[in-house]
């Protein structure tokens, strides 16, 4: 899938709702980030985005994980209003 | 005997669970990571039952070759008819990372007919907010037994004890009917459940995001994380430092009690310089450990490390490091040894390794008297630019600096160019939630390692020190160090040192630091009849400089304590750890040449621009 935008390219504040993977995410990668919670169809919101390129914080149910570009990057998501 | 098996995801609480029924001490941090030890040990209220605690994944479908060994082992255990049951922790609090782990679980306990039960853990998390799980509604969904607990707390403990004493033998049928259920369709279930039982709202993650907008803000976060690393280093001086000097001191007042009680001179001379002094250079290294693992197990526990590791990543990403390897880095600069330990928390193999390969070039406190005794003999008292920097003063900075920096390029170099993507993972960190650290975990683990550390490095360094003593004793009684064995040796190797400008006093100083760095000191005292250098330096540092020891090799020496590993303790602990006597072979080798070769080119370059 091609990704027009990206969890990476999330700001703290975001919400969104994940589309799916691109093909360079290795497979068992995927699987780890379903298995995070991280589904197509879930939303996700982003909860911190620091400066200088550091990995950023998101919300998937109710965990915290973070995730660097080399993962975040090929996760394709669709903007979804603040749902509070 | 009958055994029962502890398994739970990443930072579920497992291992204070595990505590707490059995006693013992397992390591407990606030930092999720895997391990693949398996502890095991008696139940305190059922004697007759062992307790296995087994490495927490978040899945039994394994992605890495470690999660693999962790898993298989699982597996095999769940074969074996003397386990009898299965307690699948989970974290109350964050079901969803831990509900398709629980499934996989069940399902595979259904595969062999074992006995299993959830304990949702944490409760005291969910009273505190106000928050309930339906822990009915879950039980009949899983058609499994869930129990609330706290490991914290205890609540809910003796509920457990009871359903482990329950006759075993009433193995239920297969309920949920999960036996042929693939993970796919596992890890939609997990999530509906998730879903429909997890706590409503999300005001612990509000609390924890509050903190984090201060911890990982750009500024208030790079001043906070600046400051709490410099009171981690104030910490290992202003509490380790005296105990260090105690523990100096009290065996020297021991030999002076024991010594003169003995009648033989050469007894005499064992006692005093071999067996005290064998004792003393591991022992003054114990404060430090504790210390530094105890600073290390607070921050841990109190969710702040996993933050640091994510302020830390990117710059360490480019040396083909994580973020967490920023922790065992950091204690690095201390003590390789409670570095080594800290890497077990990195889940990529492939980083952890690159990571054992860090630490050694991480200026550890044992150069600090070696890095010492050169910059006064070589660098002048001058001040530069004004008064505003003292040249001994750079030049220390410049040397640790150094230090660091070979150790990123090393590790930067190897990681560009061996590829290993099978044991790699990349950087998939859960932010755990901030917590007020439990201290007793916490002290039993520094006292644990600290243990550790004197029973494996201990014997090590014991019979190093003595060796070496024995080889500079005889054949002439320690008349003369020049005709002793180690003095013989010392000529032997010479043309191994001269290409430095290194006659074979410093060829012998540095074999004895073999044992630990600022044995040179001491030895290279001793050779030039200098009593007691290793506390004051003075006499010794005007020796060197009266001596014609050029201003190269002086450097090269400083350029060769900076990257070889001289160290023993680190190599037994570093093979112990990664389990690898080749990756501790191929270290000491491949440093001991690196340094060798940078210490030749120093020489050479400062002889030809000095003249
Ligand atoms: N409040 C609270 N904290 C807990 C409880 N159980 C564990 N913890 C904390 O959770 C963190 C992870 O615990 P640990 O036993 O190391 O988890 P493991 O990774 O599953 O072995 C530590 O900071 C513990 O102090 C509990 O019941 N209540
Ligand atoms: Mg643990």
């Amino acid at each position: 899938m091609a990704i027009n935008l990206s969890l990476w390219s999330l700001k703290a504040g975001d919400h969104c709702e994940i589309l799916g993977y691109d093909d360079a995410l290795a497979e068992k990668y995927k699987i780890r980030l379903m298995e995070f919670g991280f589904h197509p169809g879930e939303s996700v919101i982003c909860l911190q985005s620091p400066s200088f390129g550091a990995p950023k914080v998101y919300q998937v149910s109710n965990t915290v994980f973070s995730l660097d570009d080399e993962v975040a990057a090929h996760v394709a998501v669709r903007l979804s209003g603040a749902s509070e | 005997m009958s055994k029962i098996i502890l398994i739970g995801s990443p930072n579920s609480g497992k291992s204070l669970l595990f505590n707490r029924l059995t006693g013992l001490s397992q390591k407990v941090a606030n930092f999720p990571g895997i391990t693949v030890d398996v502890g095991s040990g008696k139940l305190q209220a059922l004697p007759d039952k062992t307790l296995i605690d087994f490495p927490g994944t978040y899945s039994l479908q394994a992605i890495s070759a470690e999660e693999e060994v962790a898993v298989d082992y699982f597996e095999r255990a769940l074969e074996d008819p003397d386990v009898e049951q299965v307690l699948c922790v989970i974290d109350a609090t964050r079901l969803e990372k831990s509900l398709l782990f629980t499934l996989q679980v069940i399902r595979d306990c259904e595969r062999n007919s074992k006995k299993i039960t959830v304990l949702a853990n944490m409760m005291d998390v969910l009273e505190n907010h106000d928050l309930t799980l339906d822990v009915e509604g879950m039980s009949a969904a899983l058609h499994t037994r869930v129990i609330p607990i706290s490991a914290r707390s205890g609540k809910g403990i003796d509920e457990v004890i009871s359903e482990l004493s329950a006759t075993a033998c009433q193995v239920r049928e297969p309920r949920a009917h999960l036996v042929d259920t693939p993970d796919a369709i596992l890890r939609g279930e997990a999530h509906k459940l998730a879903h429909r039982f997890g706590p409503e709202g999300d005001v612990l993650i509000r609390t924890q995001n509050r903190l984090d907008n201060f911890f990982l803000h750009s500024l208030t976060g790079g001043v906070s994380f600046f400051l709490i690393m410099y009171l981690l280093f104030q910490s290992i001086f202003t509490w380790a430092a005296p105990v260090m000097d105690a523990v100096e001191g009290s065996l020297a007042w021991m030999a002076d009690a024991l010594v003169p009680l003995l009648g033989n001179q050469v007894v005499k001379d064992f006692t005093s310089d071999a067996l005290f002094s064998g004792i003393g250079a591991f022992l003054v290294f114990v404060p430090q450990i504790f210390v530094l693992t105890f600073v290390i197990g607070l921050l841990e526990d109190s969710g702040y490390m996993a933050r640091a590791a994510l302020i830390c990543h990117k710059p360490l990403r480019l040396f083909g490091l994580t973020g967490k390897s920023f922790i065992p880095m950091l204690s690095g600069v201390a003590c390789a040894i409670p570095a080594i330990y800290a890497a077990r928390a990195i889940d990529s193999p492939r980083k952890r390794v690159l990571t054992y390969i860090a630490i050694p070039l991480m200026p550890c406190s044992a150069r600090l008297p070696v890095y010492t005794l050169l910059i006064a003999a070589f660098i002048p008292a001058q001040t530069a630019l004004g008064g505003l920097v003292g040249l001994q003063g750079l030049a220390m900075f410049g040397i640790y600096f150094f230090g660091m920096m070979t150790g990123l390029l090393v590790t930067g170099l190897i990681s560009r160019t061996s590829e290993d993507h099978h044991n790699d993972l990349p950087f998939v960190l859960e932010l755990p939630p901030y917590r007020l650290p439990g201290l007793k975990p916490i002290v039993r683990n520094a006292w644990n390692r600290s243990k550790h550390f004197v029973t494996k490095a201990g014997k090590i360094i014991f019979t190093v020190t003595v060796v070496i003593w024995l080889l500079g004793y005889f054949p002439n009684y320690g008349a003369d160090l020049g005709q002793s064995w180690l003095g013989h040796l010392g000529h032997f190797i010479e043309p191994v040192f001269s290409p430095l400008g290194l006659d074979w006093r410093y060829g012998v100083a540095i074999f004895t630091s073999f044992a630990a760095r600022e044995v040179f000191v001491g030895t290279l005292g001793t050779i030039f009849g200098i009593e007691g250098a290793d506390e004051n330096m003075v006499p010794l540092v005007e020796h060197i400089q009266g001596s014609d020891l050029a201003l190269g090799s002086g450097l090269a020496l400083l350029v060769f304590f900076a990257i070889s590993l001289q160290c023993v303790s680190t190599l037994a602990i570093l093979a112990k750890e990664s389990a690898s006597r080749s990756l501790t072979l191929k270290m000491f080798v491949g440093y001991f040449l690196l340094a060798y070769t940078a210490a030749v080119v120093v020489y050479q370059v400062t002889g030809l621009l000095v003249g």
